[in-house]
């Protein structure tokens, strides 16, 4: 049966289908047989760094839920982050709940917490909705700070806890956590891709582009936003959790809005709305400090002052997210999507009309 | 080119987001001191025509990809819109004509030079509604009043060519009477070129000294004003049949079976 | 007198940063999430520029005039201006992407040092109640004055202020009517910059400079939320009920709630009244 072209879909059940074409399947195959051997032979550094990409990953597709699908600017992602580490720390530390006890709680405080802060958005949109959860941001913090301030062993040294359990094994370890983590991202992407192309997800774009004709399509407003508010935290919030138990210690300085304008890079680096640019995007922006620090070997000795790597690891951010919206504002899903196009349609050309979206 | 045109559109085409062709192979005389009529049904083209000559494409993620546009027998295909508003071609467009927060006052202050010919006292005996309503923000003046409004902005700004898109759309019929009179004074007073752009085909021919019908993207009839009021097509196709005696009912105006007679 | 003073200084930082977000939203509906950035890189220009050449004053306020200008139209001409026809949150992304770059290059140039502004001319005005005032801080106070006094004066009165609140509302028409919209709107910068840097200057000098201090941004952006996006006359209300309430809390409260203050103050006012105090009811829905 003639296809008319892997981004063309042309009734309701193409629409819908993932990976349409045998070379995709393929791919997908390869790059996760690749991230199973791959432990196999690297040094654990290099593990480190892919544990620090899948959990950015975890929590960057909880983003994606609620900025690329549903449209809701939200800042106070470093926060769900936060109710996620903290819910971890006080369950460990005064309770002693074991691992699979936590993390689903640490997700429940999350939903919680995410309808409050998805609250707002019932009343407002755009930059007015942004600041409201720059305000739930700033709440959470000063709470997770008192309560660092009352427990921790010293001011500043933030609060340890033990690894986590789980049956008869202990998740220590990059090379335990590589799986554990790798499996437990491929689920939630799993259940990001089914819910975008499912009701919720159709509704959630439907919001976003316009969320007047939603409305009048019959999509109730308030349980979409809140439901996508609620997704979005309760995945921040395990991948908060998570974190707690990879590295060990808690400290609340770590959440500032300067982290949750990060996971906000990771998305619109990536690409809004889809969950491969999501996962490119959190594998980019994690990765890119550490590529600043190669590049550094480089730089004559006498520039390599420590403030300065880390003043351009900062602004290496902003450079990519201003360079992004310039230049590739649909991200680096959309420069993936034009080598595939690019082969596909060979010796055609394919010019990308604007404002068309996938 | 023949002495006295003072646009001259040639053979002119536009194409939307690299794909979509919206006008081919238009072409239209505009000559100095006249009032020329553009009209046609929605989307024939008439607005993309009018974008084209005032430089407004590039917004719309349009371009022109063949032909081209003489002002004053000078070339201004893809000039920018500032620039060509200086050497005199204003557009009052469709929609959003006048600048709603802003009074009527700062209105008509806002776009005018000095050293025109056309005076803001000049603008104000022809619109005395506007001298009225002076203090008045310009968002809270009725359809009509902000058409005036428009007009008389674009007077100000020392037009060689004013372009008007739509001026009737939204507008009671006595006052669309009273809008175009007023065209056709300031046109037969001032000398002002005017290439009106309409759907209302009858209010613009009665006005007008030629005009040109487009559709589906082309020209498909042009000649001077009297004669389109006159052919029996542009008639029944644009005029509602008002001069066919025998037409009784709907019956008899066969549209849809009646192949249009656009070659003669 | 102290907590006079302070008040008063720490609402003209406020109002000049409130002023700048809101002529920037009012020329091209952006938000501007850099502002707090551009007052501190434009307060540390202002002290190197004006230590490079024998502590001049002039150079200082030259170096920063010039930082302002170059800044603005860089901003505009170079970002701002690609982004015609997006969505909103584009403009607001690339200023966030901005506020980062500005951060990390206090941190490559200035070594984020703490640098407090002194403006070297002895000796300060000492007044009852234990109050200090510097000849800087009484110039500050008269220069955002000055600056509130003469903007309104601009856009009320004189031919470019129509034409900047009619480009405002409308590119589009104003450019058909023979305006110069990329001038407008790089005016529009310029002039929002040198307001921030003003204000970097003001801070600077009563606290320091260093990448904390770029918080006064957010403060200054809630401000002018209170107070009505489109709205100067907002501008001065917000800074003065954020400063104000700031003061309190910190002096009364808890210091660790100075960053959240602003936020707090911003949430009861759009339960209340979103648009702001002053701003137009309409505006709500454009952003």
């Amino acid at each position: 049966m003639a296809r008319a072209g892997y981004n063309l879909r042309t009734n309701y059940l193409e629409s819908n289908e993932v990976l349409r074409r045998p070379y995709q399947r393929l791919l997908v195959a390869l790059i996760l047989l690749a991230a199973v051997v791959l432990p196999m032979g690297s040094s654990n550094f290099f593990l480190h760094l892919m544990n620090l990409c899948f959990l950015a990953g975890i929590g960057a597709l909880g983003l994606t839920i609620l900025t690329g699908f549903c449209g809701q600017i939200s800042l106070g992602h470093a926060a769900f982050l936060a109710v996620g580490a903290f819910t971890t720390v006080i369950l460990t530390v005064h309770v002693g709940a074991p691992f699979l006890l936590v993390v689903p709680a640490a997700a429940i405080a999350g939903a919680m917490l995410g309808f409050l802060v998805g609250l707002p958005s019932l009343r407002f949109r755009g930059v007015y909705l942004a600041i409201s959860t720059l305000a739930m941001h700033y709440a959470i913090i000063f709470l997770a700070t008192s309560y660092q301030a009352k427990f921790a062993a010293s001011a500043s040294a933030g609060i340890t806890i033990a690894d986590p359990v789980i049956g008869p094994f202990v998740l220590r370890g990059d090379f335990a956590w590589y799986y554990f983590l790798l499996a437990f991202l491929a689920a939630v992407t799993i259940m990001c891709v089914n819910l975008s192309r499912t009701r919720p997800g159709r509704a959630w774009m439907a919001i976003r582009d316009r969320d007047i004709a939603a409305e009048a399509l019959g999509i109730n407003l308030a349980r979409y936003k809140l439901l996508a508010f609620m997704t979005s935290s309760t995945l921040a919030s395990i991948s908060g959790s998570l974190l707690a138990y990879y590295s060990n210690v808690v400290t609340v300085e770590k959440y500032t809005l300067d982290l949750a304008i990060i996971y906000v890079a990771m998305i619109i680096v990536g690409g809004m709305g889809s969950v491969l640019g999501c996962l490119l995007g959190a594998i980019f922006i994690t990765l890119l400090p550490y590529g600043i620090d190669n590049l550094f070997a480089y730089v004559p000795r006498n520039w390599r002052f420590g403030s300065t790597i880390f003043g351009v690891q900062v602004g290496a951010v902003g450079v990519c997210i201003i360079l992004f919206l310039l230049f590739e504002p649909k991200g680096l899903a959309e420069i993936w999507h034009r080598i595939e196009t690019y082969f596909d349609r060979w010796p055609f050309r394919y010019r990308p009309l604007d404002g068309i979206r996938r | 080119m023949s002495v006295g045109n003072l646009l001259e559109v040639r053979q002119l085409e536009v194409v939307y987001h690299r794909v979509a062709t919206a006008i081919q192979g238009v072409s239209l005389e505009v000559p100095a001191g006249s009032i020329v009529a553009l009209v046609g049904t929605n989307g024939a083209g008439k607005t993309t025509t009018l974008r084209a000559i005032s430089g407004f494409l590039p917004s719309e993620d349009a371009e022109i990809t063949d032909g081209e546009i003489r002002f004053q027998e000078r070339r201004i295909n893809g000039q920018l819109p500032h620039q060509l508003a200086r050497s005199g071609i204003i557009v009052i467009p469709e929609r959003d004509k006048v600048f709603g927060t802003l009074g009527v006052g700062e209105n008509l202050e806002f776009a005018a030079r000095e050293g025109g010919p056309i005076t803001l006292d000049m603008v104000l005996r022809y619109f005395p509604r506007l001298e009225e309503r002076r203090a008045q923000l310009a968002g809270y003046l009725s359809g009509g009043e902000k058409q005036m409004l428009a007009i008389g902005m674009a007077l100000l700004c020392r037009p060689t060519l004013l372009l008007i898109d739509e001026l009737s759309l939204g507008l009671a019929p006595i006052v669309i009477k009273d809008l175009m009179d007023k065209l056709q004074r300031i046109n037969k007073e001032l000398g002002l070129t005017i290439l009106l752009v309409e759907q209302n085909a009858n209010a613009a021919l009665a006005v007008a000294d030629y005009g040109y019908v487009m559709e589906g993207g082309r020209v498909v009839f042009y000649g001077k004003a009297q004669e389109l009021r006159s052919h029996r097509d542009v008639q029944e196709f644009y005029l509602g049949g008002a001069g066919q005696n025998d037409a009784k009912s709907y019956r008899d105006i066969k549209q849809y079976r009646r192949k249009r007679r656009w070659w003669g | 007198m102290e907590f006079a003073a302070t008040v008063i200084i720490l609402t003209c930082t406020y109002a000049l940063l409130a002023a700048g977000i809101v002529i920037l939203y009012k020329a091209g509906r952006v938000v501007n999430f850099a502002h707090g950035e551009l007052a501190i890189v434009g307060g540390y220009v202002f002290y190197s520029s004006g230590l490079m050449i024998n502590d001049s004053l002039w150079v200082a306020i030259l170096g920063a005039i010039a930082f302002s200008v170059i800044m603005g139209i860089f901003i505009y001409m170079v970002m701002m201006r690609r982004l015609v026809g997006e969505p909103f949150y584009v403009a607001i992304l690339v200023t966030v992407g901005i506020a980062i770059v500005l951060k990390s290059a206090i941190i490559v140039i200035w070594r984020a040092e703490r640098v407090t502004i002194d403006v070297g001319v002895a000796p300060a005005i000492r007044l009852a109640g234990g109050a200090t005032l510097s000849y800087m801080d009484i110039a500050g106070v008269l220069l955002t004055f000055a600056f509130f006094t003469g903007l309104y004066l601009f856009f009320r009165y004189t031919r470019l202020g129509v034409q900047f609140r009619g480009t405002a509302e409308n590119p589009l028409l104003a450019s058909q009517r023979g305006v110069n919209v990329n001038f407008v709107l790089s005016l529009a910068w310029i002039i929002a910059t040198l307001a921030a840097s003003l204000s970097g200057v003001l801070f600077g000098g009563r606290a320091f400079l260093s990448t904390e201090s770029v918080t006064i941004g957010l403060a200054g952006l809630t401000a002018a939320l209170v107070g009505g996006l489109d709205s100067l006359r907002g501008a001065v209300a917000g800074a003065l009920i954020v400063a104000f309430a700031q003061y309190l809390t910190v002096r009364l409260i808890d210091p660790i709630l100075s960053e959240a203050v602003p936020f707090m103050i911003l949430l009861l006012v759009m339960i209340v009244r979103p648009w702001g105090l002053f701003g137009t009811m309409e505006e709500l829905d454009r952003v």
